[in-house]
């Protein structure tokens, strides 16, 4: 199908992105690569009054640091983080997670920003971001503030972000030397929406360890007690528990569901233990 | 009908137009440029079909609207003449049986030249792997996987890895202030991002075979609310004021047991406004009611009907009442068509969520000692509400309303 009708807005900076939102009376809707809301508007699923292009606003590129953060824009695509267009400070978790995004041409275009603003509670960037416990940067017409990855997302495609609000930068942890990670996604097929996704962080230096499991049907969890297993006595004793956890939390979801969960976040913890 | 001029350099000449924003870029390349190599398969960005070269790099002219590729520099398969590794492709393309049909070839010749630039020599596992964007309706993959190992064999990368990109100190760009963060030693792990549920109120989804039956699926929903069950009964008969404890709900009319009414839902980049008519039934001896409802968006031509029956029992603890609500739906139509209906339902699940505890709000007895009373009507904004109730900021929803 074709998109229905919409108005284009090309925003040169932040400013004029939020004032074009603000100007849309809530019917605009800001795209970044558009690898999301295009075929939403192609099955007019969605149909804003306006798209507010962000691709040509310089701050959404910035790369910026402090000692211990990474400071990324909203703008940087799959394809770049994949290759190391910006120094990684992940110790090649988010690289490694990039790769497994979509396609290549998909990758090309999209953009980690789009992605967490989307929301979608099975699609990578939101399940990583939780593990590295992030931050993520919104820019409001009154001005910028910090959100906790924790409480951004409220739902599938569900997020705090306001109609005149923008996700303008990911706040990175730099992780230690010793900071370990492992990422398993559950695919039919390969570049498909994750079936199921177990994601794990170990870096006893940054006091970070977190396990999560995502693409839930709704915001991914973070495991406590797998990850305070973990952080207790290593990927084994974590493995433990995690069957008890997940029959809890996912209690709703049938036998398969939470068989294909635990089975993911197991792999990822054994890959963490052979790392 | 809004037109916007754009200029795209397409093959190495610049062609300028005016277009509709709607019009994505493969409209644009076929129908404007006239090039019709490039292929329209999904339209959605899954098949790969439609696949060019953008800025240098492959990606989707589907979901790429033209307007947003102004200034851009875009090669189609029809650009490729004089490309060595182009030929070669072509060449093993034919010797491998590559193509049979031929519909997807414009789009697999576009990524395979990709691949062979970026990889290298490789084995068939990742030529697979980079492959799986482009699907081939024929099923050929075997011949199409063995032309681009051909073509890859003996070959080094040829693509660069980009430039790494300096950080600057952020203090000195942007005044953020990073709050001091809770992964301080000793406490590794924070509680769950997702807030428990309040305690009145559970959501469990039917598995029920009923509940998934003919499209319909159904939500079951049970209020514990500090009433008496008489006096909750009476409170439930004001249908405006139970309405209102659902975001997005408006009664407009209420005659006898006819309504009409619209329903605001809001999911993500997804809007609709559902306008209809309904019907309340309550059976005083039994406690029990029934409403249901059947209506139209505009905007999308779709259709929902949903139902919502409850029953108020005596509670656990004196003095108070449980009300299960059984909450059922079915959407037909463009947004039926999303198929993602696991998320639908855990949309319909919060917002059956929100629904109790304002419900279970507005019935409960007041401060001051007067008898409950439904929920004076409030505009409500889905979104706020969800936020207000999921992240306990119940003081932004009163400002804003």
């Amino acid at each position: 199908m074709k998109a229905p009708v919409f108005d284009y807005h090309r925003a040169r900076s932040v400013q004029d992105a939020l004032a074009a939102l603000a100007d849309g009376n809530g019917d605009a809707k800001p795209m970044a690569g558009g690898c999301s809301l295009g075929p939403m508007l192609n099955l007019r699923l969605a149909r804003p009054t306006r798209v507010v292009d962000l691709r040509h606003a310089p701050e959404l590129r910035r790369v910026e640091e402090t000692s211990d953060r990474l400071i990324i824009g909203a703008l940087w695509t799959h394809a770049e983080i994949e290759d190391g267009a910006m120094p990684c400070a992940t110790n090649g978790f988010l690289p490694s997670v990039a790769h497994g995004i979509a396609y290549r041409a998909v990758r090309n275009r999209g953009t980690i920003g789009g992605s967490v603003a989307h929301a979608d509670p099975a699609a990578d960037w939101i399940s990583t971001l939780l593990t590295l416990d992030a931050r993520l940067l919104i820019h409001a017409p009154d001005g910028e503030r910090q959100a906790s990855i924790d409480t951004f997302m409220l739902g599938g495609y569900s997020t705090e972000l306001g109609d005149d609000e923008l996700l303008t930068g990911i706040v990175l942890p730099k992780l230690s030397s010793r900071g370990r990670w492992a990422y398993h996604k559950i695919c039919r097929k390969t570049g498909e929406f994750a079936k199921a996704i177990g994601a794990v962080l170990h870096d006893p230096e940054r006091g970070l360890t977190r396990v999560v499991c995502g693409a839930i049907e709704r915001t991914p969890i973070l495991l406590e007690e797998t990850s305070a297993a973990l952080g207790r006595a290593g990927p084994q004793a974590a493995a433990a528990v995690l069957r008890d956890e997940i029959d809890r939390r996912l209690s709703d979801h049938d036998a398969v569901f939470r068989q294909m969960h635990h089975t993911a976040v197991d792999r990822a913890l054994a890959e963490l233990g052979s790392k | 009908m809004n037109r916007v001029p754009v200029t795209i350099t397409v093959n190495g000449q610049p062609f300028t137009a005016s277009v509709e924003p709607r019009q994505h870029l493969a409209d644009f390349l076929r129908e404007t440029v006239g090039l019709t190599g490039t292929h329209l398969g999904c339209e959605q960005g899954v098949c790969g079909a439609c696949t060019v070269e953008i800025d240098g790099r492959p990606q989707r002219s589907c979901i790429a609207f033209a307007v947003a590729c102004d200034g851009s520099t875009v090669r189609t398969v029809e650009g490729f003449d004089d490309d060595p590794t182009m030929s070669e492709l072509r060449e093993a393309f034919s010797t491998h049986h590559g193509l049979q049909c031929g519909f997807c070839t414009p789009g697999m010749l576009i990524t395979s030249r990709d691949i062979v630039r970026r990889c290298g020599e490789t084995d068939e596992r990742t030529i697979r792997e980079e492959l799986s964007g482009n699907l081939c309706r024929c099923t050929g993959y075997m011949g199409i996987v063995a032309a681009v190992g051909s073509v890859c064999r003996g070959k080094t990368p040829e693509v660069e890895a980009p430039p790494v990109a300096t950080p600057v100190p952020a203090a000195a760009t942007a005044p953020i202030r990073l709050p001091e963060p809770a992964m301080a030693a000793g406490a590794p792990v924070r509680p769950s991002m997702a807030p428990a549920p309040a305690p009145s109120v559970a959501a469990t989804p039917l598995a029920s075979a009923a509940g998934d039956s003919a499209g319909w699926t159904a939500i079951d929903q049970t209020i514990t609310v500090a009433a008496a069950p008489a006096t909750v009964w009476d409170a439930l008969g004001d249908v405006r004021g139970v309405a209102a404890c659902l975001p997005g709900a408006e009664v407009e009319k209420l005659e006898g047991e006819s309504l009409t009414g619209r329903m605001s839902v809001r999911f993500g980049p997804i809007k609709a406004r559902f306008a209809g008519e309904g019907t309340v039934r309550r059976d005083e001896s039994a406690h029990t009611g029934r409403v249901t409802g059947a209506g139209r968006d505009s905007g999308s031509g779709s259709q929902a009907a949903g139902e919502v029956v409850y029953r108020v029992v005596e509670g656990e603890r004196p003095d108070s009442a449980t009300v299960v609500v059984t909450i059922r739906y079915r959407l037909t139509g463009t947004l039926a068509q999303f198929s993602r209906g696991a998320l639908v339902q855990d949309f319909v699940r919060r917002m059956a969520e929100t629904f109790a505890s304002n419900l279970s709000a507005s019935l409960a007895p007041r401060a001051d000692g007067a008898p409950p009373q439904a929920a004076k009507p409030v505009e409500m904004n889905v979104l706020a509400m969800l936020v207000s109730v999921l992240a306990g900021r119940i003081k932004r929803l009163f400002t804003s309303a």
